[in-house]
């Protein structure tokens, strides 16, 4: 299977104030396509910057990133923006739709920016996403018109319509309710099957967790272990969520 | 892109939407700043066209131009000073002109010298007791004719009117004045001439008592009204030419090779009017043009006032029979048993908004033909004198020919403020003369060496053999106040008068070659004014005649200065109005901006360059500002387009000055609606920089942080 992302030895400091904090101390991870990964740690963990680092929204400060094929450290800001435009999708915890534009509008604004698609294309493509994220009467809505969930489901139709090879997802189902967060994650699991796209998603969620199929553990920056989904299963990770799901 | 670009646009109108307050805000700032930017500059350049129509078309032209040996800077319309800017005499207009004529774009030249006097009009009781003189004289002489008899009666009341108004005046001096300042003895004359007993004595010994008025009261009398007149000298025809709004208001213009003078309409009716008359004039001026009333108008209120409160003018006109027939006309008209035509006047002039009309028409009708209206009639001679450059008190007189005025200039001030004489007077007022006339003055000089004419003579001399020759009266004219009596007529002077006074013709070349002090010029395109100025500067110093071409609103001096004046001061609110919004809408994009750091930052992560964000913030100030700028630029038009049709009515005097007229009729300039939309735009651009850079600098990373 094709390598997605290969992370070699990254590192990533931050400066705060005069203080140098290293968020990301060290990780080497290799993500292959199609596979479901969940990134779990405790908060400060460095689960966000090393999804920043993997999504190009951030460079290591030592060590290599390549997404796609591409080491991150030698493109420049544009080339990071392209990339991203055309092999990564983004899912926010909070969404981040953009207010004043309809659903429509905002699940075809990265088309809009990848200039590809002619107008009938993109509405092909675009009314076809949001149907089969279960939107398909919500084209003409403002996103404040829309529950959380519809929202989020919104958002992963946006990360999605490029077609990209990684989608990223930042603790998606943390501003959800647990019923919801578990819908959404049906969804991305779903897409994930029929499409073979990759989906990263961080959380410190148990139940989230219990949908992955491959576990990658941090704690203060580093990579404590790779699990697959049984291996996580045994140690205990994904306990609540049975014990839940069997309640 | 383009559909990019759409929706690049369309998020820019949603969030303008979305944040109503901020783009109201906003929005009413540049709204107001584009309408203030049209309105003001549509006005202003209304007041400079109206303003430079005045000044170039009554007298300035496109450019004057003058000798670049002048020690000062020419002014056409006059500053404060009397004697005006020393200018060097051009020697041979001929030559000046064929130089100009050559220029490219000059469409004419006219010659030109400007000045200014004082005029003294006559001493109104020495007029009179001067005709009283002439009737005793005949009847002492035996001439006991009926007329005689009544035209004695009607002088001797005339002078008894006089002496009872010139009571009043010492009256009303003593309650304003300490005791001190006025002479005792001249007051206690002129009670004496008041009293019954001097008239008495008067019919006994006619010829003592007239000594005794001519020497005593006389020179009290003294009428405190100075007439200053600026005047440019300059060859009639060409002026009228050049000038070709230019038209006779009354009388005929100047004939060719004759001596004389015309009045600016404006002045002589502002300032040679009867004053009484004059101010009825403005009062209806004022409620027909200006739609004000009396009742609420305060200038109006002061002319009634005035009017009220002063009758002596037109007291000091009647004799006898017309005292007779004002007090009949005037108890008949107000219905009134009052005796006293003084305070009859007095009632009559107090005008209000209901009986203002029927007076208006009764004073015209009735009262008006027995009275001098103008201190100067057309066809009388003024005598206008002026120190020449050597120091010489030169006099001429002129006959006034008639007024004129300029064709949509007639209410203008400006346009009225130079009256014109011929260039040969001019010439000789001044002591520019020409080399022929130079060693003719050496030979007379010679001639008449030591045989000066003493003052008295030479006036009683010239002022005989003028009223021989010319019907009417003379009005003389100092050029400058205060001059040495005794150096004033001597010698030369007083040939040179009576010179004048024989030689009224001159060959009509004259004017087209021989001195001038300026000239103005007229272009066939006056949008290459400056170009054409540097043209003629050079084509004169090429022809060895050193010049100096300056624009008319330089050479209009204070007024232009004061045009340039307004200009900056509008520029300047302009400038201070939108540096203000500059701050504010900086301040609501900032404020828009770290609102929206998280979309930013998303629109980033989502794939979105820099210079989409950037595209997208410049597009929200630019739309606000276009919208809001296209909409205050449109209201400010709507607004010229309606004062335009109604007009702005001159409050005042002064606003009549620089309206040329009694109203402004302000027209949209298309330059005005570029420069509104355009300081809009760049106000915008520049307001958006700081907050478009601060969002460039939004990454994507901030789009990760959460809410909380």
């Amino acid at each position: 299977m094709n390598l997605i992302v290969s992370v070699k030895n990254a590192t990533k400091d931050y400066m705060l104030g005069t203080t140098v904090v290293p968020a990301v101390r060290g990780i080497s991870l290799d993500v292959h396509q199609g596979e479901f990964l969940a990134i779990a740690g405790p908060s400060g963990s460095g689960k966000t910057t090393f999804l920043n680092l993997v999504g190009c929204v951030d460079t290591p400060t030592s060590g290599s990133v390549e997404v796609a094929g591409k080491d991150t450290r030698v493109l420049s800001e544009r080339e990071l923006t392209s990339l991203r435009l055309h092999t990564i999708g983004f899912i926010f915890q909070s969404f981040n739709l953009v207010s004043v534009l309809s659903v429509f509008q905002n699940v075809e604004l990265p088309l809009l920016l990848q200039q590809t698609l002619g107008g009938a294309e993109r509405r092909k493509r675009v009314t076809e996403l949001l149907e089969r994220v279960g939107l398909r009467d919500y084209l003409k809505h403002r996103p404040n018109e829309l529950s959380g969930g519809q929202r989020q489901r919104v958002a992963i139709a946006r990360a999605l319509v490029t077609r990209p090879q990684l989608v990223l997802a930042d603790e998606p189902t943390a501003n959800l309710d647990s019923v919801t967060g578990e819908k959404i994650l049906d969804l991305m699991k779903e897409l994930n099957r029929a499409d073979q796209t990759t989906f990263i998603f961080s959380t410190h969620d148990a139940r989230v967790i219990a949908h992955a199929n491959a576990v990658v553990r941090l704690a203060d920056g580093k990579l404590v272990d790779r699990l697959s989904a049984a291996e996580a299963a045994k140690l205990g990770l994904v306990a609540g969520v049975q014990a839940a799901e069997a309640h | 892109m383009g559909d990019a670009f759409k929706m690049v646009v369309l998020i820019a109108f949603r969030n303008l939407v979305a944040s109503r307050l901020k783009t109201a805000i906003v929005g009413g700032i540049i709204f107001f700043g584009a309408a203030l930017v049209v309105v003001g500059t549509s006005l202003l350049d209304s007041v400079v066209e109206s303003m430079s129509r005045s000044i170039i078309g009554s007298v300035a032209g496109h450019a004057q131009v003058y000798s670049a040996k002048s020690r000062d800077e020419l002014e056409v319309m006059g500053g404060f000073d009397l004697e005006g800017p020393d200018i060097a005499p051009i020697d041979d207009f001929a030559k000046l002109k064929a130089v100009l004529m050559q220029v490219p774009n000059v469409k004419a030249v006219v010659p030109m010298g400007i000045s200014g006097a004082m005029v003294t009009s006559g001493n109104s009781i020495d007029v009179a007791l001067a005709e009283l003189r002439g009737v005793v004289r005949k009847k002492i002489g035996g001439d006991t004719s009926a007329a005689t008899i009544a035209a004695y009666d009607d002088g001797k009341a005339h002078v008894r009117q006089m002496v009872k108004v010139l009571e009043g005046d010492i009256e009303n001096m003593a309650q304003l004045h300490d005791e001190k300042t006025l002479a005792p003895e001249d007051a206690a004359t002129v009670r004496k001439a008041a009293q019954d007993e001097f008239w008495v004595e008067f019919d006994k010994n006619p010829l003592d008592s007239l000594e005794f008025l001519e020497n005593r009261i006389a020179p009290q009398a003294t009428d405190a009204d100075l007439l200053f007149l600026r005047y440019v000298g300059t060859d009639p025809a060409a002026f009228a030419r050049s000038f070709d709004r230019m038209k006779v208001a009354d009388g005929t213009a100047i004939p060719p090779g004759q001596r004389g003078f015309l009045f600016a309409k404006y002045i002589y009716e502002e300032q040679v009017k009867l004053k009484t008359a004059r101010r009825l004039d403005k009062i209806k001026d004022g409620l027909d043009n200006r739609t004000v009333t009396i009742a609420s108008d305060p200038e109006l209120q002061r002319f009634v006032r005035e009017n009220h409160s002063q009758v002596r003018e037109i007291l000091l006109q009647l004799d006898g029979r017309k005292t007779e027939l004002f007090r009949a006309k005037l108890r008949q008209e107000l219905g009134s048993g009052e005796a006293d035509v003084g305070k009859l006047l007095s009632a009559f002039l107090q005008t209000t908004d209901e009986n203002f009309a029927r007076r208006y028409a009764f004073f015209y009708k009735e009262l008006a033909p027995a009275l001098e209206l103008y201190r100067v009639r057309i066809g009388d001679t003024l005598t206008i004198k002026a120190f020449t450059k050597s120091g010489y008190v030169q006099s001429v007189n002129l006959k006034v020919y008639g007024t004129f005025d300029f064709r949509g200039l007639e209410k203008s001030p400006l346009a009225g403020a130079l009256s014109v004489m011929d260039m040969v007077s001019f010439r000789e007022l001044y002591g520019f003369l020409t080399d022929d006339k130079r060693q003719e003055l050496a030979a007379l000089k010679a001639a008449s060496g030591a045989t000066d004419v003493s003052r008295d003579n030479a006036e009683a001399e010239l002022f005989g053999k003028k009223a021989d020759a010319v019907p009417g009266r003379v009005i003389e004219a100092d050029a400058t106040p205060g001059l040495d009596a005794d150096k004033a007529l001597s010698g030369l002077a007083g040939r040179l008068r009576r010179d004048d006074l024989a030689a009224r013709v001159f060959d009509p070349k004259q004017l087209t070659q021989g001195v001038v002090l300026n000239a103005a010029v007229i272009l066939e395109n006056p949008r290459l004014l400056e170009k054409s100025m540097a043209d003629i500067e050079a084509a004169g110093a090429a022809a060895g005649l050193p010049l100096r071409a300056i624009s008319w609103q330089k050479a209009s001096g204070l007024i232009g200065q004061f045009v340039l004046m307004m200009r900056m001061v509008l520029y300047t609110a302009v400038l201070i109005i939108f540096v203000v919004a500059l701050v504010i809408i900086n301040n609501a994009l900032v404020m828009a901006t770290l609102e929206r750091v998280r979309e930013i930052g998303t629109l980033r992560a989502v794939g979105a360059q820099r210079r989409f964000i950037l595209a997208m913030l410049v597009i929200e100030a630019m739309v606000v500002g276009l919208l809001f700028g296209a909409l205050g630029a449109g209201a400010g038009a709507a607004i010229i387009a309606v004062v335009g049709k109604v007009g702005i009515p001159a409050a005042n005097q002064i606003f009549n000055f620089f309206f040329s007229g009694p109203r402004l009729y302000p027209v949209l300039g298309a330059t005005s609606l570029g420069a509104a939309l355009a300081i809009v735009l760049l106000v915008s651009a520049l307001s958006s920089f700081y907050p478009a850079w601060l969002a460039m600098r939004v990454t994507p990373r901030q789009a990760m942080q959460s809410e909380d």
